[in-house]
């Protein structure tokens, strides 16, 4: 009975994964059957004269999914450390925080390379000073928020004085990169950040217990014994997650909101199933909005910040309509 | 008998109100205990104060004879279990993810569930009989069934110490009794039961010793016979009452008298 229960979603879930997966690598602003993909990938004569763009869109769909399943464990962490079905990756500011060091990097007219490592820094200085003043505060989860909002006016601030003084090309390219855009990710780096946040993934399953019984309260937690120490080892993942994506691709909205509500409503809030679920539906979501976004306009690509938040609004509605229970 | 609680001289508060003031109180092994008091005397927080949620502003805290404050939360955590009044922090967990949480504290973080475990969880849901309610979601089930399932997760945790914060208000007879009548069985085998009551009666049938507070101070603390007399009740809450004997158990009844029929 219970292996049927989990059996008949694996499949059904691996099914759809596959699906989109081939869609994703037939669509684009050149269309390439599923036919000639399978010729690729088996190596039947002839290899297709368009493999090459094939073998692109897999990268890119690594990095959707990368970056879909890092966001979507952040929020699952953050929604259980905060207590707040509303928290997301960025709720603690380390968007703004990204966002000030790429676009510090952009206004500097630096190489690419610059923009990803000055957004990671911007990223992991937010979460070191969240970090120092929700320790003083004893991980309280107003104050953490609050904390993570005033923040964000203070580097939001700072990026807006950088736009005031900086040329419109500058700030037309630092726009792109808020709204999250996976095509100005630097490939060169990909294999390394996928790496991390695959590690990180892992690392966040171990803390499915931690996770459970954290998400039951305070006094709970500390009656079962789960330290301040387990809890920061909590917020240190969820925030890594939420740098490393930001700092690959810019601010992917909703992911990490939507992703982990839809998954509980499915499958419950027990961190065993919420965790590798929301990974999987987050890096499929991003994958297939990213598959739109290069798709819709061809040769133009749109920011797939602008897909994920449109539909993921509209996503969240319905859901919101339907289950509102639930909710 | 071994002593597991023992405070001394506890004072605590809250935003610079006094809560309790020079609390000197021992649990030892194998007691039954209730808590009782007016509300906002304090029984909450002498419950945090024993479960190590909340420090006291002075005085001395003893689990087994160490100093509290010098044992890690996990080994506190193996060492006795507390229930506490969930308000809008349950989640739709079903009943056995809920309950399996309770062997956190004996758990490495690799670890997974071994056999041990499972006997554990076994035995605890046969103690509280809430195998039928095992794949409900705690959400779904009334306030009883949620306290049956709070307590089985307790057990799981710990079955020799039991902390519970008022684990029968608002409930109905039935579930009252069921939940009153597993905490004496646990009793019988051994268990240390402390529990904050509302009901003085309740207290009075159950418990083997009766503390109560009153303005933040150790008001009585005795067996129901000792302490449940008229005069003590009527001042501890300043109401009048009659304390007569329960036919069936033969403990003190306390029955409050309502104005109507003082003012005669």
């Amino acid at each position: 009975m219970k292996h049927k229960k989990i059996l008949l979603p694996a499949i059904i879930f691996i099914i759809i994964s596959a699906l989109l997966i081939l869609f994703s690598l037939s669509m684009g602003t050149i269309f390439i059957s599923p036919v000639e993909i399978f010729a690729g990938i088996t190596g039947t004569e002839p290899v297709p004269e368009n493999f090459i763009i094939v073998k692109m869109r897999l990268i890119r769909i690594i990095l959707a999914m990368t970056v879909g399943a890092s966001l979507a464990v952040s929020g699952v962490m953050f929604q259980s450390l905060l207590k707040n079905p509303l928290a997301d990756p960025f709720i603690i500011g380390v968007s703004s925080g990204a966002a000030l060091g790429a676009t510090a990097a952009i206004v500097l007219s630096m190489a690419n390379i610059f923009i990803v490592l000055f957004s990671f820094i911007g990223g992991l200085v937010t979460i070191t000073l969240i970090y120092f003043m929700s320790k003083r505060l004893k991980f309280g989860t107003s104050s953490m928020i609050l904390a993570g909002i005033a923040l964000s006016f203070i580097f939001s601030a700072a990026v807006l004085l950088l736009y005031s003084a900086a040329k419109a090309e500058h700030v037309h390219k630092a726009i792109m990169w808020l709204m999250g855009d996976l095509s100005i990710a630097r490939y060169s780096i990909l294999t390394e950040i996928s790496i991390a946040a695959a590690i990180l993934i892992i690392i966040s399953m171990l803390y499915y217990k931690h996770l459970d019984i954290i998400s039951f309260g305070h006094s709970f937690s500390k009656n079962l014994g789960v330290t301040e120490k387990d809890v920061a080892a909590v917020f240190w993942i969820a925030s890594l997650l939420a740098a490393l994506s930001v700092s690959l691709c810019g601010i992917v909205g909703f992911v990490g909101l939507i992703i982990p509500h839809v998954i509980r409503l499915f499958f419950g809030p027990a961190h065993i199933r919420l965790i590798p679920l929301s990974a999987l539906a987050g890096g499929l979501f991003l994958m297939t909005a990213d598959t739109f976004a290069r798709s819709a306009v061809p040769p133009y690509e749109i920011p797939v910040g602008i897909i994920t938040n449109f539909f993921g609004g509209i996503f969240f509605l319905i859901f919101i309509f339907h289950k509102r229970n639930a909710v | 008998m071994s002593s597991i609680f023992e405070l001394n001289n506890i004072d605590a508060s809250y935003d610079d109100i006094t809560v309790l003031h020079d609390i000197t109180l021992k649990v030892k092994s194998g007691d039954f205990i209730a808590i009782i008091g007016p509300n906002g005397a304090g029984k909450s927080t002498i419950l945090k104060i024993m479960a190590g949620i909340i420090k006291p502003q002075s005085g001395s805290i003893h689990f087994r004879n160490r100093p509290m404050q010098k044992q890690s939360r996990r080994d506190l955590a193996m060492n006795f279990s507390v229930v506490h009044q969930f308000h809008e922090n349950i989640l739709s967990f079903t009943v056995y993810d809920f309950i399996r949480l309770g062997r956190f504290p004996h758990q490495k973080l690799w670890q997974i569930e071994t056999a041990d475990d499972r006997a554990i969880i076994n035995s605890a849901v046969e103690m509280t009989g809430i195998s039928p309610l095992l794949n409900r979601q705690i959400t779904e089930l009334s306030g009883g069934e949620q306290q049956l399932v709070f307590i089985t997760q307790a057990l799981v945790q710990n079955s020799d110490i039991i902390i519970l914060d008022e684990p029968v208000s608002h409930l109905d007879i039935h579930h009252t009794t069921l939940i009153m009548d597993i905490l004496h069985r646990l009793n019988l085998k051994g268990t240390t039961v402390i529990t904050v009551l509302h009901d003085m009666n309740i207290a009075s049938d159950y418990c083997g010793r009766i503390c109560a507070l009153k303005n933040g101070k150790l008001f009585f603390d005795g067996t129901p016979d000792e302490v449940l007399k008229y005069n003590l009740i009527e001042e501890l809450f300043e109401t009048p009452c009659v304390v007569l004997e329960n036919p069936i158990t033969k403990k003190p009844f306390v029955y409050p008298v309502p104005e109507y029929i003082t003012k005669k």
